[in-house]
């Protein structure tokens, strides 16, 4: 039988190392494969390892728990299976209340060796299931359509954006909210893409949503978000994969698996 | 108390009271002059009604005015007596007011009464109407001002109350312990037991220093500046087991400062945020420097941190940002409270990356 393999992500080391000895107390057979201090490195282990079963404390620097939980949802491979995520949280009552609702494993800090058994146990029983390696990965995506919450909304019209501004050269170009086909999040940037071009402003996207009208401006990936007045289409591939066709435009958006519920038809 | 608060405005308010009483009774003698002249029509001139009026109505209020604030000072009279001293007053004002307006209008006090004796009645009803009127007015206005008084203190009481009640509520805020901060807290203690016991022994002995010193906290007025420090060097003391080599502190309090008072959890806060929304998000950690300094007759304490800095807290999290503003926003609240405008709270960014915060308190 292949060897059960595991990665965990806390970023206190006394923490994480008293995890590593509870598992090797309760569950010998599981092998950790390495303990990671922060969320980026908790998505860029994931990926390169691929374990079965991943700890992820929710409160890390660069990015939290559920954050990184979202970005191994939309960068997964399709040949490998979804890891079983186990949520790690100090006392909390919102987030407790949060993972119970979402119906999500979770690990609430400090643990019993008690407490922390029957975890395994039914980490070890949803293990020998043999699930389809799409099902796991469908219920992570449930979980966290529960657990992320929705991007606040700019609760008066003032607040609201109207005009993008642009600098570009010299000149700050003056872009109609209602003219922007989609923005899209690189390194520390967004581009701004319109029929007239694109352009590039020093704003995150984080900061740029709330701003947004919700209803007009979509969200379909972490880093993409359409005017949805420009969408044409959702298309999908052979593989499954979802795309968005825009109005005049060859490039296809791509939908993440967070966000295909929203193209499902009427 | 309520005369505390009337002596504090005016140096001599009683004289005060007097002369704006004596201005009100020349507005009541001209109007009396105008019913005796027009109304009354006695067989004499306006002039003649005016004067003799000016001079027994000045004379009353000096009497039955000057005698109740003489006796009885802001209070309010008690009923018996002071109708005593009008029934005294009102004919002992006439008669002198009489004496007095003879000499002025070079008329025969004869003469005055006797342009008046021919229409006695009206006469007699004018004079005792103006009387009741007056003293009635008087009367009135003694218990306003007394009751403007009262309502002046009660108001001040009730102020009073409320700055102290938010003065505490305040303090109980800042000395609250997270229950995120304790658990995580003892989920390294239970680690540590098995791992390292003597370790586990001296962060357990650092935990219950923070507990008790924060729970006191909530009930001192003031504290020491080397129990403040105390306070922080447990608290950071935590968070360096927790975080290990993410975490560097260092507490600068010189020996000169160490008895000095302050108000108790003014600095922590101030970590507490630092740790917060600086170093713990930050991936690579860095150092916090707590400093105490006397510069001249001001106190000058410093907290400096090498994490995200001030933007780099918000763009992480946007509901944090906003619990930072809220606990500086307290201590702004305390210091105005204790201090106001003798206090500062000043936050910078710090270089390459951080925050300097500086408060600074009267010695």
């Amino acid at each position: 039988m292949k060897q059960i393999r595991a990665l965990i992500a806390e970023d206190e080391p006394i923490l994480a190392y008293t995890l590593l000895q509870m598992l090797q107390r309760l569950w010998p057979d599981l092998h950790v494969a390495g303990v990671v201090e922060n969320g980026i490195a908790a998505v860029t282990e994931a990926l390169a390892q691929r374990p079965d079963v991943l700890f992820l404390d929710i409160k890390m620097p660069g990015k939290t728990g559920l954050e990184a939980a979202q970005e191994l949802a939309e960068e997964w491979p399709d040949d490998a299976p979804f890891p079983l995520i186990v949520f790690v949280t100090a006392y909390d009552e919102y987030a407790v209340q949060a993972f119970e609702h979402a119906a999500a494993d979770y690990v609430v800090k400090p643990t019993s060796d008690a407490r922390f058994a029957k975890t395994v146990e039914r980490l070890k029983a949803r293990l020998e299931q043999h699930t389809e390696h799409d099902a796991e990965l469908q219920r992570i995506v449930d979980q966290l359509r529960t657990l992320v919450p929705g991007v606040p909304q700019a609760s008066s019209a003032g607040e609201r954006l109207t005009i993008i501004r642009a600098g570009i050269g010299n000149q700050v170009r003056m872009i109609p909210v209602a003219d922007v086909h989609y923005l899209e999040a690189t390194d520390k940037y967004v581009n701004v893409v319109t029929a007239d071009g694109e352009a590039l402003i020093r704003t995150s996207l984080k900061e740029l949503l709330p701003q947004l009208d919700g209803s007009q401006f979509w969200q379909i990936h972490r880093g993409t978000v359409v005017n949805i007045a420009y969408v044409e289409a959702a298309v999908r591939d052979d593989t499954g994969k979802l795309s968005l066709k825009l109005r005049g435009r060859e490039r296809m958006l791509p939908v993440s698996r967070v966000y295909a519920h929203l193209f499902r038809q009427m | 108390m309520n005369q505390a608060i009337t002596t504090s405005r005016h140096p001599y308010p009683l004289l005060r009271r007097f002369l704006i009483d004596v201005a009100i009774t020349q507005v009541f003698n001209f109007i009396i002059a105008l019913l005796l002249t027009f109304v009354v029509r006695l067989h004499s001139t306006f002039v003649v009604n005016l004067v003799v009026s000016v001079c027994i109505g000045t004379l009353a209020v000096t009497f039955i005015d000057g005698g109740r604030l003489l006796i009885w000072g802001d209070r309010r009279p008690p009923r018996l007596p002071f109708i005593l001293l009008m029934l005294v007053s009102a004919p002992a004002a006439h008669y002198f007011g009489t004496l007095l307006a003879s000499p002025l209008l070079g008329i025969p006090v004869e003469s005055l009464d006797a342009a008046r004796g021919r229409n006695a009645t009206a006469m007699l009803i004018g004079t005792t109407l103006s009387f009741v009127f007056i003293i009635w007015f008087f009367w009135n206005r003694a218990n306003l001002a007394q009751l403007a008084a009262e309502a002046e203190a009660e108001k001040a009481r009730a102020a009073a109350i409320e700055r102290q009640a938010m003065q505490a509520q305040l303090q109980m805020l800042q000395a609250q312990i997270e229950p995120h901060m304790l658990f995580n807290t003892l989920a390294n203690l239970q680690g540590l037991i098995a791992a390292d016991p003597p370790r586990a022994q001296h962060m357990l002995d650092q935990l219950i220093q923070y507990l008790r010193a924060t729970l006191s906290s909530s009930r001192a007025d003031k504290t020491s500046l080397a129990h403040e420090f105390s306070l922080m060097d447990a608290y950071l003391g935590l968070m360096k087991v927790r975080m290990g080599s993410r975490l560097a502190y260092r507490l600068d309090l010189p020996d000169a400062l160490v008895n000095e008072m302050v108000p108790p959890m003014l600095m922590q806060p101030l970590v507490e945020n630092a740790i917060k929304h600086g170093l713990e998000p930050k991936i690579d950690g860095g150092a916090i420097t707590i400093r105490a300094e006397r510069d001249g007759s001001t106190l000058r304490l410093t907290v400096v941190d090498t994490g995200l800095g001030l933007n780099g807290g918000k763009d992480s999290a946007p509901h944090d940002g906003s619990s930072v503003h809220v606990g500086l926003s307290n201590i702004c609240e305390r210091l105005q409270a204790l201090y106001g405008e003798r206090a500062t709270l000043t936050l910078q960014p710090n270089t390459p990356s951080g925050v300097i915060a500086q408060l600074t308190i009267p010695l």
